[in-house]
């Protein structure tokens, strides 16, 4: 069959290029240990509960937030608790006023403040969910049996010292990885072929698109996915980075974007009129990717115009359910919105690069 | 049968024209060469023909099929030698072999059978597994002709095969090529070694985009000089009245004469100048003086 002849031959290509060797085999390495010894160690989210309440419903809550979190220290007063903030020592404080019960009995709207590290907005704000979550759960088990009881949480921002944390460097790292390393190895090898004269040889088989592009992606994706597997081991057994979520959903998910960053290289490869072009190309797309995809900053926290960028860049979806599993501890199965469309990228990339492939030499 | 047939062939770079409206017929079974010096646009017309390239104008037929409208049909019957090595360089003479042949659609079977044959054929056995890349630049034209005859097509065309070949060796391709002529391979050639082309059956000279003339070898040089060139030695002057002989150097005894048809036209000499006559032979004029003629006269 033409397709695996063209998969073979691509493979052993890979096998036999030192620089090939180097870019998939140390880069992940390489890049892991950078980001993981340069961004600290720290795994969890540590928070305080500071329960002002001290009567039944209060003494739930707080039972119910400590099989969420990490509950690193106990503060007494609301200050103490945004010292310890201040501080770094913890991300967040969740803090039960005085008469939570009695508001809870009674059927009142009662109020809960939550004071969070706004230098760390991922982190932040995934605490904020998370709380969300509880809290929800939680009017609905006292509503059941004390009747209508609502919480309205609020919120209290203090400046953290800004420590940087694994969980801030994996999606840095699992971008980089995905697209920049895949897009510009695969960006040279349709334009070297051309460069080389192997094309016109090549051309004159009866060898189809479909056979080049489906078989270059096919190859290429066999010779990167080993990225994947290592990057996430050598983040989980060096750095002791830990996931919420499954580690088959990471794989996966990571496994369709690399597919997509493949597809983007190869497009840019049949458009490129040199390797050197192909090359600028695919460092030129990853800096919008870079900025705008949720890689250091979360994309809502963008300006309109930055937002609609992001947004047409398959490495926000990728990102965006990559946290969702990593830190949130969702399933795949609740992205399908983001897989569909890195999917529908990715075929879109596909599809662009088969028709505008020329089997001429012009 | 017609293996190439080329009407109107066009193709403009911009403003330049490589290939100006050139008309080709290759008829199956002969070797056919394309002559020219670099530049004259041998390369682009190979690569129209290929289908390589898009004519601007005109079109190329190949054993009947539109080159760009019938490509699947046109290319199995095609094997081609691109000027530059076209192999992959880090595969080996082996691995290079297997693709090409399963791209042309052998199973693995088949290609290693072929290959094997080749690799015979070829004197390729010893550097199987080597690596293209490391191969001399002999060895590497050898292993090019190799995978442009792994899916045995019926036309073999051959850009400058021989170019960078050292003298010794380009003798062994053109012995290789005139074998599988007799085999039954048409073959398009081009070079810009006059010399080989005397081994064509058929020649084309072009020159700035265009045929300036064709035929077999000696058509062609007749054509350049407008004849045969003999030359005689007489005992003493004679009168060498003849229609269709013209003198065209005279120097004492000796002349060279021109004649419009060679066997009428010696006899015809041999008759007049009876015992007067001490030698007549013809002379031999290379291609390159032939093409030079040519150049001047157009």
């Amino acid at each position: 069959m033409r397709f695996t002849a063209v998969v073979e031959k691509e493979l052993r290509q890979l096998v036999r290029d030192p620089k090939t060797v180097v870019m998939v085999l140390l880069m992940p390495v390489i890049l892991t240990i950078l980001f993981g010894y340069g961004y600290g160690g720290k795994t969890s989210f540590p928070i305080a509960i500071v329960n002002m309440d001290q009567k039944s419903g209060g003494y739930a809550l707080s039972d119910q937030l400590r099989n969420m979190f990490d509950i690193r220290a106990y503060a007494r007063t609301r200050e103490e608790a945004i010292e310890l903030v201040r501080e770094g020592k913890i991300y967040a404080a969740v803090v039960i006023p005085k008469g939570f019960t009695d508001d809870m009995m009674a059927g009142r709207t009662a109020s809960l403040e939550i004071i969070y590290d706004a230098s760390e907005p991922v982190v932040a704000q995934s605490i904020m969910q998370m709380v969300g979550v509880i809290v929800l759960q939680f009017e609905l088990w006292a509503s059941e049996k004390f009747g209508t009881f609502s919480i309205s949480p609020l919120f209290y921002s203090v400046y953290g010292p800004s420590t940087q944390r694994v969980e801030n460097f994996m999606p840095i790292l699992m971008g980089t990885l995905l697209q920049l390393v895949p897009t510009s190895l695969i960006s040279v090898s349709v334009c070297r072929e051309r460069e080389r004269g192997t094309f016109e040889q090549f051309a004159m088989t009866p060898a189809s698109r479909f056979d080049i592009i489906l078989g270059k992606l096919a190859a290429y994706f066999i010779a990167t996915i080993s990225d994947v597997f290592l990057t996430i081991s050598i983040a989980m057994l060096l750095f002791g980075v830990q996931f919420r979520g499954g580690m088959l959903d990471i794989m996966l998910l990571s496994s369709f974007f690399l597919i997509c960053s493949l597809s983007m290289g190869l497009l840019i490869s049949v458009l490129s009129r040199n390797q050197l072009q192909a090359y600028q190309a695919s460092i030129f797309a990853f800096i919008p990717s870079m900025l705008f995809s949720g890689m250091f900053t979360p994309v809502n926290l963008l300006s309109d115009v930055a937002k609609a960028v992001g947004y047409s860049l398959p490495l926000y979806y990728y990102l965006d359910a990559f946290k969702a599993i990593a830190f949130k501890g969702m399933s795949l199965q609740l992205l399908t919105y983001d897989l569909e469309v890195i999917l529908i990228f990715t075929v879109v990339f596909s599809v662009l690069s088969i028709n505008l492939l020329r089997m001429r030499v012009e | 049968m017609i293996a190439i047939e080329a009407r109107g062939l066009t193709k403009k770079f911009g403003n330049f024209t490589a290939v100006d409206n050139l008309n080709l017929t290759v008829e199956a079974g002969v070797a056919f060469g394309l002559l020219g010096p670099n530049g004259a646009g041998k390369t682009t017309t190979i690569r129209m023909i290929t289908g390589l390239i898009k004519p601007t104008a005109g079109y190329v037929r190949v054993y009947g099929h539109d080159v760009m409208a019938e490509r699947e049909k046109v290319i199995k019957n095609i094997g081609y030698m691109p000027q530059k090595f076209g192999l992959y360089e880090d595969l080996t003479v082996e691995e290079n072999l297997m693709l090409f042949g399963r791209l042309y659609g052998l199973n693995k079977g088949e290609v290693q059978q072929r290959s094997n044959e080749l690799m015979e054929f070829l004197d390729l056995k010893i550097f199987r597994s080597r690596l293209a890349g490391k191969l001399s630049g002999g060895t590497k034209q050898r292993l090019s002709l190799a995978v442009a005859l792994i899916h045995d097509p019926l036309l073999l065309i051959l850009d400058e095969p021989t170019a960078g070949v050292d003298p010794p060796i380009r003798r062994q391709f053109w012995e290789i090529f005139r074998d599988l002529n007799r085999r039954g391979k048409t073959i398009l050639i081009t070079t810009h070694y006059m010399d080989e082309a005397e081994n064509c059956d058929k020649l084309a000279l072009m020159s700035a985009g265009r045929i300036i003339a064709e035929g077999s070898p000696s058509d062609v040089k007749r054509r350049a000089f407008g004849g045969d060139i003999v030359e005689i030695v007489l005992s003493r002057p004679a009168n060498l009245d003849i229609q269709g002989v013209k003198i065209i150097d005279a120097d004492g005894g000796r002349m060279k004469l021109l004649v419009d048809d060679y066997s009428t036209r010696v006899s015809q000499i041999i008759a007049k100048l009876g015992p007067d006559l001490r030698d007549i032979r013809p002379v031999h004029v290379s291609l390159e003086e032939a093409f030079i003629k040519l150049m001047g006269g157009s």
